[in-house]
């Protein structure tokens, strides 16, 4: 087995970022240093954006986006799964209607699976029906107008869409506030956030999506994790920094390195 | 078991990928060539992929044939999207195996060109008017950082549109400003954050330490 040339920076980088993620997880797992996470609005709105759904007596739709779990954009899909096993839970709790809407096929039995076992574990396994998670279709434009439908026809009161999302963010996004949903976006799809901070009553920007799961569930080796991503976020800022200056007084060194 | 088994499962394919992008040759002590080993992983997924549309197709007859048959509201609606279906499974089935059958091909080719692609450009054209009724939402100054929004917005614009240049020649340069320097800082501080987060979610995943996506947790 031999390596290929120009990766070996790469791998170093992974096995680097990825013991210090590990190593942070470990700490918090014993409980020597049990990170916190700052308040992040629009998590917090989501139980705000349930509640409503309740008090008015409507369902709450719910989309992990429109990528695959094998796309370069699967990180944010499974973030997005994270935290519908909350909403599944807080649906279960009040008692509200959950409406699932999946764009891709693989994604249909994780979102599907999930549902079913937050009921369950709610012990309101009679709450999933059939059509609790729907998959429309997987064509971009007619899950949006499926999208679109059921927003209409079904009255949802809150939609709360997280994942990847492309040119649809802003159909759904404006298709809910037509009918007044109180709405909690959140993607780490740089194109598509100004239209979800346009649109929306809460935005998750970036990162903060993928901090859900640790921040809803307060679990300590997510947080753990998160602490992790904090430290390799301080490392490669950084690299910008010591780079910058190094490109500035005309030393490449570092840019040679980094194409190892 | 019911969750060990799938998280070996994913740290071995997700390994075994992840490795064949640094190495080439073979896996140590072993006749298996890493490149193709990858290559049938993916393989695999195609598989897979195919029984979820098989799953998803399942849940979306029954949903909608429950529709039909209870006489829901607007269950021809249903009806219709099941007979759609059906006719662009055949059609599609028939093309794949009769590639030389010019009248199978022409007739996939004008369910597609004439039925799907001009839906999906009708709604894909409903974005410029929701762009405009968005933007009237979110520039309204009701608080400071409304009303930057609302300047930037405006300049950018002036900039951007050729009667912006003839009120005065220097707003396309304050536009030109605006995206490149402050906008540009935050898109990319946004980049960094969820490309690190991004990393941070997968070895997670890869590591067996985020099992949301199993259900149940």
């Amino acid at each position: 087995m031999t390596a290929i040339a120009g990766t070996k920076f790469l791998l170093w980088t992974i096995i680097v970022c990825g013991a210090i993620i590990v190593g942070v997880v470990q700490l918090s797992k014993s409980g020597k240093r049990i990170p916190k996470i700052r308040r992040i609005a629009g998590l917090d709105s989501i139980e705000e954006a349930i509640g409503r759904a309740t008090e008015m007596g409507r369902p709450v739709h719910f989309t992990p986006g429109l990528s695959d779990v094998t796309a370069e954009t699967a990180p944010q899909t499974f973030a997005a799964l994270e935290i519908l096993s909350y909403v599944t839970g807080l649906t279960a709790k009040y008692n509200t209607e959950l409406i699932v809407t999946i764009r891709i096929p693989n994604v249909f039995p994780l979102a599907q699976e999930i549902v079913r076992q937050g009921y369950l574990a709610a012990g309101k396994a009679d709450m999933f029906k059939e059509d609790t998670v729907r998959f429309l279709s997987s064509e971009q434009f007619a899950y949006a107008a499926g999208v679109m439908g059921i927003f209409h026809r079904e009255k949802v009161a809150s939609n709360i869409m997280m994942g990847a999302f492309w040119a649809e963010s802003l159909l759904f996004a404006e298709a809910g506030a037509q009918i007044g949903a109180i709405q909690v976006a959140g993607t780490a799809a740089m194109a598509q956030i100004p239209f979800f901070v346009a649109a929306c009553d809460y935005t998750l920007i970036g990162e903060e999506l993928f901090a859900g799961g640790a921040y809803l569930s307060q679990d300590k080796v997510k947080l753990g994790s998160i602490a992790g991503q904090d430290l390799v976020k301080f490392t490669v800022m950084s690299f910008i920094v010591i780079g910058t200056l190094m490109s500035t007084w005309g030393n490449s060194a570092l840019i040679e390195f980094m194409k190892k | 078991m019911r969750r060990e088994i799938p998280l070996a499962i994913t740290f071995v394919v997700g390994m075994t990928i992840l490795m064949s992008y640094f190495f080439a040759g073979t896996i140590p002590g072993t006749a298996w060539n890493l490149k193709n080993l990858a290559g049938d992983i993916t393989g695999w997924g195609v598989l897979v992929s195919a029984f979820a549309v098989l799953l998803a197709s399942v849940n979306l007859v029954r949903i909608h044939g429950a529709a039909i048959s209870r006489k829901r509201k607007g269950w021809y609606n249903s009806g219709i999207l099941i007979a759609t279906m059906v006719a662009f499974a055949l059609v599609g089935i028939l093309r794949k195996h009769n590639p030389a059958n010019t009248g199978i091909n022409d007739l996939f080719q004008n369910m597609f060109n004439n039925v799907l692609s001009p839906l999906g450009a009708a709604m894909f054209a409903l974005l410029a008017f929701y762009i405009a009724s968005a933007s009237y939402r979110a520039f309204r100054a009701r608080s400071l950082e409304a009303s930057i929004l609302l300047a930037a917005a405006v300049l950018v614009m002036l900039g951007r549109a050729p009667i912006g240049e003839l009120m005065w020649g220097q707003f396309p340069v304050i536009s030109k400003w605006l995206l490149d320097i402050p906008n540009m800082a935050g898109q990319r501080a946004i980049m960094i954050g969820a490309a690190i987060g991004g990393f941070a979610t997968s070895m997670r995943i890869l590591l067996g330490l985020e099992r949301g996506h199993l259900g149940g947790e």
